[in-house]
């Protein structure tokens, strides 16, 4: 299709405006209903554990409790160790969990949970509304899945042995692009639930 | 397992984070020219230091060892490990306890050292996130590495440089750079293989893999690495999988890169204890060594005796050009009527160190197997 004509611009631009328009209005409809701040809160949460437990940041260890930081948080707060992974500055201990604590990790933990848990929001809104097209609220978690992945790319991707593949040259590629990957999976499944829910 | 010894820091920084949160072993090593720097080789500083090619140099061999590929041929097959250089902070201020770590079982694999009376400890379960350690020993700079992927820990002196985790692997095995010339040396060849030092081997010591209890027991004066190592990870958590009892990748047939060359003459994972020199690499079946107590084998034309040390459950490895008869007795091993302890037989020991089979046959596809 060729778009040269101005006017295809200017209606393709319209599309994605009101695209955005739609998902916007979608996302504060479903917010603002019980059961979609439910879907956010429980999706959102759990994402944001299940990725941190990924990175294996979070788990159990030994019964004790405790925190201990690092001499030098600042700087050893943004020392790269791996694709889109930070240096831990603290060790929480609370009973049998442990936590390491890497912020950056956790703010970007915490925006992939915001993404999955809008996705299930608007998903259960949409499932449970009168829309023709039906979507399973599975289609914002599947989007999230390469993000839980990226943690697996430290010291080796081991989770490869679980597979049984061995590591290449293109897989280790890969597994540095699953985080960005992630993201545009995440907004774009967002906009097309958006654009599935009934906003007139 | 019990929960070791940490520092507790109340910082406000931590504060708002948490609250968000909700025979070349050398005995005579170059004495170091100064004290590691300290912890936290940051990325930043790492990178201004490691650039420049035209530093102090790392103390290497009078000559090369030998290896079964070419040089050029050992350049081509680096790859990426999935981390970045230094991603595996290497451990710059390792402290040490007379006591051992909490987490530390009898029988979880710990890397021994002994020079000039001074013993001392390195936890697998420690070195698994960090691969090096940058340390003195009886006043000697050295460097203790350790390499899960091919399950092999060896020593290098370091002279007045340190070494630290490029984040590349050759044959799934560890490859360090030194800071002084940015040299990457493949740990189980100690040969570097690019940089201004390519093609020089290291000059290298024994490391002994045994168990805490084993070395406790034989060296009770040992001092222990502690987990105050300057980072904080989940040291109880291996990547990998585990030792005690073997699990994951230490036991598996998988390999997570693929060998230089494959060789199915034993399990891929088995250990062997194998020795190069100059001229030729041998290895022995550990396990069948320490059943045995000798076992023999030859590099080109010339004999090696390889016995068993039944207190480390280890082994060492000697020449024996002239085919003495060495034979294991009660107290030793019996050479010309003389006994004699394992580590001390009076001939040349040439260095060994344990490895998994595929990561040895991969380097040294034409070694001898001696099961």
């Amino acid at each position: 299709m060729s778009t040269d004509n101005p006017t295809d611009w200017a209606g393709m631009a319209a599309s994605i405006q009101r695209l955005f328009r739609n998902t916007v209005v979608a996302v504060s409809g479903a917010l603002s209903r019980r059961d979609g701040q439910v879907g956010l809160a429980v999706s959102g949460l759990a994402y944001f554990l299940l990725y941190l437990t990924g990175l294996r940041h979070l788990g159990l260890g030994p019964v004790g409790y405790e925190v201990s930081v690092v001499s030098n948080p600042l700087t050893r707060t943004f020392r790269q160790v791996g694709p889109f992974q930070w240096e831990p500055i603290a060790l929480v201990v609370a009973g049998p969990v442990e936590l390491l604590v890497a912020p950056l990790n956790m703010f970007l933990g915490a925006v992939l949970a915001l993404l999955v848990g809008l996705n299930l929001a608007v998903s259960v809104v949409a499932w449970r509304g009168p829309a023709a097209c039906r979507l399973g609220p599975g289609a914002g978690a599947v989007s999230g899945l390469p993000g839980l992945l990226s943690g697996f790319a430290c010291c080796g991707p081991t989770i490869l042995l679980v597979i049984g593949v061995q590591a290449s040259a293109g897989l280790l590629s890969l597994f540095q692009w699953l985080l960005p990957l992630t993201v545009v999976a995440l907004f774009g499944t967002l906009l097309w639930v958006g654009s599935r829910v009934e906003t007139a | 397992m019990g929960l070791s010894r940490r520092r507790f820091l109340a910082t406000a920084g931590a504060g708002v984070t948490l609250g968000s949160a909700g025979c070349v072993g050398s005995d005579g090593s170059t004495p170091g020219a100064g004290s590691a720097p300290g912890s936290g080789t940051e990325t930043s500083a790492a990178s201004t230091v490691t650039d420049r090619n035209d530093g102090p140099e790392p103390p290497t061999a009078d000559s090369r060892l030998h290896l079964d590929y070419e040089i050029g041929t050992l350049e081509e097959n680096i790859v990426s490990g999935g981390v970045p250089k230094d991603g595996i902070p290497a451990i710059d201020d390792p402290t040490f306890a007379d006591t051992p770590p909490d987490g530390l079982a009898p029988d979880d694999p710990v890397f021994g050292l002994v020079r000039d009376g001074e013993a001392k400890a390195y936890p697998q379960y420690i070195l698994v996130h960090h691969e090096i350690v940058n340390d003195t020993i009886a006043g000697d700079s050295v460097a203790v590495t350790y390499c899960p992927l091919t399950g092999t820990a060896q020593g290098f002196e370091r002279g007045p440089v340190e070494f630290g985790v490029s984040g590349r692997l050759v044959n799934s095995n560890l490859t360090m750079y030194d800071r002084g010339t940015d040299s990457w040396w493949p740990q189980m060849l100690a040969t570097a293989i690019t940089g201004p030092l390519a093609g020089e081997s290291l000059r290298e010591f024994r490391v002994t893999w045994t168990t805490w209890d084993r070395w406790s027991s034989t060296y009770p004066e040992t001092r222990t690495l502690t987990e105050d190592t300057g980072f904080q990870r989940r040291y109880g958590v291996d990547p990998y999988g585990q030792y005690n009892e073997k699990r994951g990748y230490y036991s598996s047939t998988r390999t997570l890169f693929e060998p230089l060359h494959d060789d199915s003459r034993t399990h891929p994972k088995a250990v062997v204890i194998g020795t190069r020199t100059e001229t030729g690499a041998l290895a022995f079946d550990k396990e069948t060594l320490l059943r045995q107590r000798v076992l023999t084998g030859r590099i080109d034309d010339t004999l090696y005796v390889a016995v068993a040390d039944t207190d480390l459950a280890t082994g060492y490895v000697y020449a024996n050009p002239e085919s003495l008869s060495v034979t294991a007795s009660d107290d030793g091993y019996t050479v010309h009527g003389t006994t004699y302890d394992a580590d001390s037989l009076p001939l040349d020991r040439t260095l060994s160190f344990d490895a998994m089979w595929f990561a040895w046959a991969g380097f040294y596809p034409e070694s001898a197997y001696v099961d």
